[in-house]
């Protein structure tokens, strides 16, 4: 192992979250302050975020010290497992974002708490930097590093306010079945490594690229490692867990599990996918069907939803079935005849970041409205439909942004969310997966009735009884501003998406 | 000539400020509203001057580019010449002073209807105008759209501005969807004209028409009805005339501006605009000159029987335009423009004269129920006196006299001889129907005690219009050469003053036989109605020759019933079936949902293992 400055430097955001951990965990032992821990982690976290743009321009230009061939961008690989590309950097940034939008909001649920409020940002932390190493790994054994130190961390933050009977439950649920998920992804590995004796994504995809046909095994191999992580993007079958522990876990941790996890994992199949083609029908036949099939079954399920963050969790699951279509898209490889970066490839690393930063933006604006109403945490969240009835005439911003962030997930022109639908449905297009498409089109069909359903309640006349509301003062609090630039940049996205689409272009992976 | 925007700007930007500040004081608004026109009329004479100056050259003002997709490509662009300068006159020239006069009468009569917004009614006037001033101006034929639906708009809200009053809505409503008729038509006829030229570029469309479109080929016809059905519409002659009546509802200063002095003379604006589109049409063209002639005569006899003031200017103005449309028909083409002018000039005079009589005789508009007048309402009085000639076109001293007789003329002299039989009867109707409602209201036992009106913002417009209705008016000849193509006439100077004279003595036998039926104590006329077959001549009159009748049984009926039937909709029940299915499987799917950890982890498994076996085995 050659560790250089440069190495350093590439995996400054890594390094910084780390020392956040370090620094976060001694203070809060020397004294138990929440205000103090929660500034330390913004800072930390901003910091990061910092770095990750300044790594991004400071590399920019440098000679790779070991790909040398490669001359788009910076990328550094760093051991042979972490790699810092562009790619990783926008992924990093995202998550960064998200799990500062995560901590402002939290700042004001915890308030509720008694006891014990500083250790939420350890796991915070902890996980955020387990969600950072995977989308910068390109080994199998990065990946399952990452995977872990995420989860493992989010079983805690599920199970947070354990005096909660659900609470505990839903992050118990998710242990046990991210463990059942998990023994899959390894075994998944261990079939590759039994196969071709490396755990390298990129010699592992040279490997495939000579075989005349793929192995049953390696088929097989491939298979377990989608079944381990379309668990964590709650696909369908793998799906079960999703609503029981968006419902259960603090509304935060919820919006965490909701962007960031879903963020990473996704990035690192995406990046698995490119760097290790499988070209086999079948598979990929197998994997839009699980789309498809994660599309219906998520937005069926959420037709009679009355809680909210049920709700939330089933349209999660929709969206992630609406992306997934993007690594059907991968069946034919994301490289033309001369190794450049074919048009689909372009096109399926768009969708991904777009509908990523789209329904991270969105996501985070409706979980954040739930938490702002269920802050400082009392007892149970405030999810049900019935609390919101009449919002609008007790809290009118917070409705409409709520109404915004439902516009957005339905994907109504306007809003963030319709751009990240048209650039899925335009790859269906592109790759003629026609009853994909269609799917897509049905799945937000049935999407809207909900959606639609959320916002009237809005602006139904109120109830008589008096319900929890958010604070008065809510737009001044560091939550409530998240939240309002969340919205802000949806509707922005939604009319002006140009500088999105700049950044997401210039986050494309090594060697592309 | 580059200022020709602002002449659109003022309106508009009178009727945003109007809107916006809806609780502004009422000499505020007063203020903004006949302001915005004032500067609108100023910008106008300038730009007459300028075009004068120029030799009247025609001018295009590109302000920017409206559309571009792909080969569609629509300029947001104003046309100065001939024929838009005058139209420019007679709405900002006008409309300032009906906005002059509406900014005392919305005054008064609002002392009656309360609750009801001063600004809002002097915003939709403002954006009337500046809609109308964008019909007229604009260059291709998608902007001259915009404007068109843009009055429409605006009447629709005018007309329904007492909402309050339920017939008042319907009465918007009726004039709202049978515009909209013509409307259609109009947009058919755009993409007829898209189709064939690939552009909406009016002036490009009149240079190519030629070539494009083969003379007198069915398409050419279709393409030209299809304008003819937009017109017909908009200027409310035969078959779409009858919301033309309804539209009174709206206060008197509307009906001045809109539904006598500009909006109804859109449809003569567009086909003089076209016009060589219609002559590429003969039987579309003819056609034009006979729904002239038949709306001026049903409208001159509906006249002759009405008993509401506005009702009877209503029928009159529906009549003017039949003479306007007769004109087009006959290729007269300046004729009808000159008559336009002049029709404004005196109609608007009538109708807010009508607006004096109707405050001054609190809000009364039945005509036998005023009476006597004269002597009350002095100003009034010369008022009606003066327009009601210029209307009956009294030789010599009126302005009306010159721009019919001109029409008269031109349709004998092109040979349509049943045109000008039907014409010269109408002018005969005409001037019987207006001396009947001037002797009527001002002669004879005074029925009620009228108060006379003050204000300088009530007497100036009625003056100056008094004045621009006299010989005075006819002075002003509108620049069309170059724009429009003058009419050959072989015919002599002889034949011509013969013809002119026999149209002076219809006018004024006319007067005539109106003074001996109706002044004193028109016994004659008394009993000629309350005989059975008088009642029911008079009747059929009244109703307009019951085309709303007519039109209830063809249409609303017929429309109603098949809405009925439509009621429980089979379509409706088989869509339904999907949302039902949705809902079964959301059921049967909430139910695997039961937080039963083994059972999520069952789910897993088998879903692995299908997925791997289809992995294995597919």
């Amino acid at each position: 192992m050659n560790l250089t400055l440069t190495h350093l430097f590439a995996i400054l955001p890594l390094i910084i979250v780390g020392i956040t951990v370090v620094v976060v965990m001694l203070s809060a032992a020397w004294r138990r302050h929440h205000f103090l821990n929660a500034t330390l982690t913004v800072i930390g976290l901003n910091l990061a975020l910092a770095s990750v743009v300044w790594v991004y321009f400071a590399g920019q230009g440098a000679v790779a010290p070991d790909l040398a061939s490669s001359a788009v961008g910076f990328p550094t690989l760093v051991t042979p497992l972490v790699m810092i590309d562009g790619y990783a950097l926008f992924y990093m940034a995202l998550i960064l974002v998200a799990a500062l939008a995560c901590s402002t909001l939290a700042n004001a649920y915890l308030e509720g708490l008694d006891e014990h409020r500083e250790e939420f940002y350890l796991l915070l932390l902890s996980s955020t930097m387990g969600a950072m190493l995977l989308v910068s790994s390109i080994h199998m054994v990065s990946l399952f590093l990452g995977l872990e130190l995420m989860s493992v961390a989010l079983y805690g933050m599920a199970a947070y306010t354990f005096k909660r009977r659900v609470s505990l439950e839903s992050g118990i649920k998710y242990m046990v079945l991210s463990a059942v998920a998990s023994s899959f992804l390894l075994f998944g590995m261990a079939l590759l490594y039994a196969a071709y004796g490396t755990l390298e994504f990129a010699s592992l995809g040279l490997r495939l690229v000579f075989e005349d046909s793929v192995g049953i095994w390696t088929l097989i191999g491939v298979g377990m490692m989608v079944i381990g992580l379309g668990f964590k993007l709650s696909i369908v079958p793998f799906h079960m867990w999703t609503p029981d522990v968006y419902e259960g876990a603090p509304a935060p941790v919820s919006a965490f599990l909701a962007t960031v996890s879903k963020v990473a994992v996704f990035a690192v199949l995406v990046r698995f996918m490119i760097m290790s083609p499988t070209f086999d029908t079948k598979l990929h036949t197998v994997i839009a069907v699980l789309a498809a099939l994660s599309m219906i079954v998520g937005n069926l399920l959420a037709l009679g939803q009355t809680n909210l963050k049920r709700l939330l969790g089933y349209s999660s699951i929709a969206h992630l079935g609406y992306l997934l279509s993007a690594v059907v898209a991968l069946r034919a490889g994301v490289t033309d005849g001369g190794g450049e970066l074919s048009f689909t490839g372009q096109l399926v690393l768009e969708t991904t970041g777009i509908y990523l930063a789209t329904y991270v933006l969105t996501t985070l604006g409706a979980f954040g409205v739930v938490t702002l109403v269920s802050s400082p945490s009392r007892g149970q969240d405030v999810a049900q439909l019935h609390h919101f009835r009449g919002l609008f005439w007790r809290r009118p911003y917070l409705a409409v942004i709520l109404t915004f962030m439902m516009l957005s997930l339905a994907g109504i022109p306007m809003t963030a969310g319709f751009i990240g639908k048209f650039y899925v449905l335009a790859l269906n297009m592109n790759e003629e997966l026609w009853w994909l498409a269609g799917t897509v089109v049905l799945g937000s069909a049935i999407g809207l009735y909900y959606y639609l359903r959320v916002m009237v309640s809005l602006y139904l006349a109120e109830p008589g009884e008096i319900q929890r509301d958010a604070a008065h003062d809510w737009g001044q609090r560091s939550g409530g501003v998240m939240v309002l630039i969340a919205a802000l940049l949806t509707l922005l996205f939604g009319i002006y998406p140009q500088p999105l689409i700049d950044l997401v272009q210039a986050a494309s992976p090594v060697g592309y | 000539m580059n200022l020709l925007f602002l002449v659109t700007l003022f309106p508009l930007l009178g009727a945003v400020l109007l809107a916006c500040f809806r609780r502004m004081p009422v000499n505020l608004a007063a203020i903004i509203g006949v302001g915005s026109m004032g500067l609108a009329a100023l910008t106008t004479a300038w730009l007459g001057l300028a075009f004068f100056a120029a030799d009247q050259t025609p001018y295009v003002q590109h302000l920017w580019n409206w559309v571009a997709v792909g080969d569609f490509r629509l300029g947001f662009d104003y046309r100065l010449d001939g024929l838009s300068l005058t139209m420019l006159g007679v709405i900002t020239g006008v409309g300032f002073l009906i906005h002059l006069f509406a900014s005392w009468y919305m005054r008064e009569d609002l002392k009656d209807q309360t609750g009801y917004l001063y600004t809002r009614f002097f915003c939709y006037m403002n954006l009337f105008v500046f809609s109308m001033l964008v019909l007229v101006l604009g260059d291709n034929l998608m902007l001259m759209f915009l404007g068109w639906e843009g009055v429409g708009l605006c009447s629709y809200l005018l007309i329904g501005y007492y909402y309050r009053g339920e017939a008042n809505a319907w009465a918007a409503f009726k004039a709202f969807i049978i515009t909209r008729v013509g409307d259609v038509f109009l947009a058919i006829g755009m993409f007829l004209i898209w189709v064939q030229f690939g552009t909406l570029d009016i002036q490009t469309i009149l240079i190519e028409a030629p070539s494009v479109l083969a003379e007198g080929a069915l398409l050419t016809e279709v393409t030209a009805l299809m304008l003819l059905g937009g017109a017909v519409g908009k200027s409310a002659q035969l078959p779409l005339q009858t919301w033309l009546a309804d539209a009174m509802a709206g206060p008197t200063p509307v009906s001045a501006l809109i539904h006598a002095a500009t909006m109804v003379t859109a449809g003569v604006y567009l086909i003089a605009r076209t016009h060589v589109l219609f002559e590429l049409a003969p039987f579309t063209l003819e056609l034009v000159g006979v729904i002239g002639m038949v709306t001026l005569l049903v409208a001159g006899f509906s006249a002759l029987a009405q008993t509401d003031i506005k009702r009877v200017l209503a029928y009159s103005t529906m009549s003017q335009i039949g003479y306007m449309f007769l004109a087009l028909g006959v290729q007269a083409y300046d004729a009808a423009i000159f008559h336009l002018m002049i029709h404004a000039f005196f109609k608007a005079l009538l109708f807010l004269a009508s607006g004096s009589v109707i405050i001054a005789c609190h809000h009364e508009q039945n005509i036998f129920k005023m009476g006597g007048l004269a002597k009350q309402i002095p100003l009034a009085y010369a008022c009606f006196l003066v327009g009601g000639a210029a209307l009956a076109a009294l030789p010599i001293v009126t302005a009306g006299f010159y721009s019919k007789d001109e029409i008269l003329w031109l349709s004998f002299a092109s040979g349509h001889t049943v045109l000008w039989l039907g014409a010269l009867f109408g002018a005969f109707m005409t001037s019987v129907y207006t001396f009947r409602m001037i002797f009527v209201v001002f002669h004879g036992k005074a029925n009620l005690h009228a108060h006379a009106p003050q204000g300088i913002a009530h007497h100036l417009p009625l003056v100056v219009l008094m004045v621009l209705s006299t010989f005075v008016g006819a002075l002003i000849t509108p620049p069309l050469a170059g724009v429009l193509p003058e009419l050959e006439i072989d015919a002599g100077h002889a034949t011509q003053i013969a013809v002119e004279v026999l149209a002076a003595i219809v006018a004024i036998v006319g007067v005539g036989i109106a003074a001996g039926l109706f002044l004193g104590r028109r016994r004659l006329m008394t009993s000629l109605v309350e005989s059975e077959q008088g009642g029911r001549v008079w009747r059929f009159l009244h109703s307009a020759f019951g085309f709303d009748t007519l039109y209830d049984r063809l249409f609303v009926k017929p429309y109603l019933l098949v809405a009925r039937l439509h009621r429980v909709d089979w379509i409706d029940a088989l869509i339904n079936l999907f949302p039902g299915l949705a809902k079964l499987a959301n059921y049967g799917l909430s139910a695997s949902q039961n937080g039963q950890m083994r059972g999520y982890a069952a789910t897993f498994v088998l879903g692995a293992t299908i997925v791997v076996a289809a992995l294995v085995l597919g």
